[in-house]
């Protein structure tokens, strides 16, 4: 092959690599936004952000 | 839709990706020709330091992350940490892809096994994907998580040793091209290209962090509220 492929094919490929991981990064933040908005408005409640994990932990350490 | 400051930074590191890009085809001098056997294969290296480069940073954000909840049961060190194994493991991809094609170019062949900086590095891509894919087919709890921490903290010792792997064991893969001896020193343009892109993959990386945490955020919400929903 010559200089000029490799190059074009290294470039080519982590072009498609980053497009491909934003891509899915962005839109399951967008898709797990709306369905949360959906939720809390069809529950008509407010959630607040906390890690149930770390909350349940806490309790065990209490 | 509001702005989301994530998708901002992320949209920044992109125009700036581009630029390094143009900038590396167009502007940037070609090495010399007698020095390498595929001299325009070396353009290479102006996404392939910076995606080294931002690995290094996630895997620093990983370490933070996994210590933060490891001693501290901490719920921003879990979100650092799930964010801190998935840049690091995309930007190690990047890395060894693009080092595997420019070896194939240059070496005639695309890895070595015998260099201690690509098995180091190649070694830390593949603690991110176990970090990454182990996360995904466990079930969320303290014992997981302090499991998956463990590795992400002990993983960390690889970092210094890739980075200093090229002083120490020079084999094949080109030393440093910044703080290096006076014979591997590029010229002014070539580091300034180097240096825009190691700029632009950083705020890229840092723009794939704030949406990876976001996403943490929403997911543990999104459970809270199917709990709720089920009245536990």
């Amino acid at each position: 092959m010559e200089d000029k492929t490799y190059l074009s094919i290294a470039y080519l490929g982590m072009i498609f690599g980053l497009a491909i991981w934003t891509w899915t990064v962005v839109s399951r933040s967008r898709n797990l936004e709306q369905r949360i908005n959906a939720m809390e408005q069809s529950l008509n409640i407010k959630s607040v952000d906390s890690d149930s994990v770390a909350s349940v932990n806490d309790t065990n350490d209490n | 839709m509001r702005v989301r400051a994530g998708e901002v930074v992320l949209g920044l590191g992109f125009i700036g990706l581009m630029i390094t890009l143009f900038l590396a085809f167009n502007w940037a001098p070609s090495v010399n020709i007698n020095a390498f056997q595929a001299p325009e294969s070396q353009r290479i290296f102006y996404w392939h330091v910076p995606a080294a480069w931002a690995a290094f940073i996630a895997f620093a954000v990983l370490f933070v992350g996994s210590a933060l909840w490891f001693f501290k049961r901490s719920p921003l060190g879990w979100k650092l940490h799930i964010a801190g194994s998935e840049a690091g493991l995309a930007c190690g991809l990047m890395a060894v892809w693009s080092g595997c094609v420019w070896g194939a170019a240059e070496w005639g062949t695309p890895w070595d096994w015998e260099d201690w900086r690509l098995n180091t590095f190649g070694l830390l891509t593949l603690l991110a994907l176990f970090l990454v894919l182990g996360r995904q087919s466990q079930p969320d709890g303290v014992e997981s998580r302090d499991t998956f921490s463990t590795f992400g903290l002990y993983g960390f010792v690889l970092v210094p040793l890739t980075y200093v792997a090229t002083r120490i064991w020079v084999i094949r893969h080109p030393g440093p091209v910044i703080g290096g001896d006076e014979e591997s020193s590029i010229s002014g343009d070539m580091a300034l290209v180097l240096m825009i892109g190691a700029i632009s993959f950083t705020t890229l990386i840092v723009g794939h962090i704030l949406t990876s945490m976001e996403i943490t955020k929403f997911e543990q919400r999104l459970e809270r509220l199917q709990k709720e929903l089920d009245g536990e």
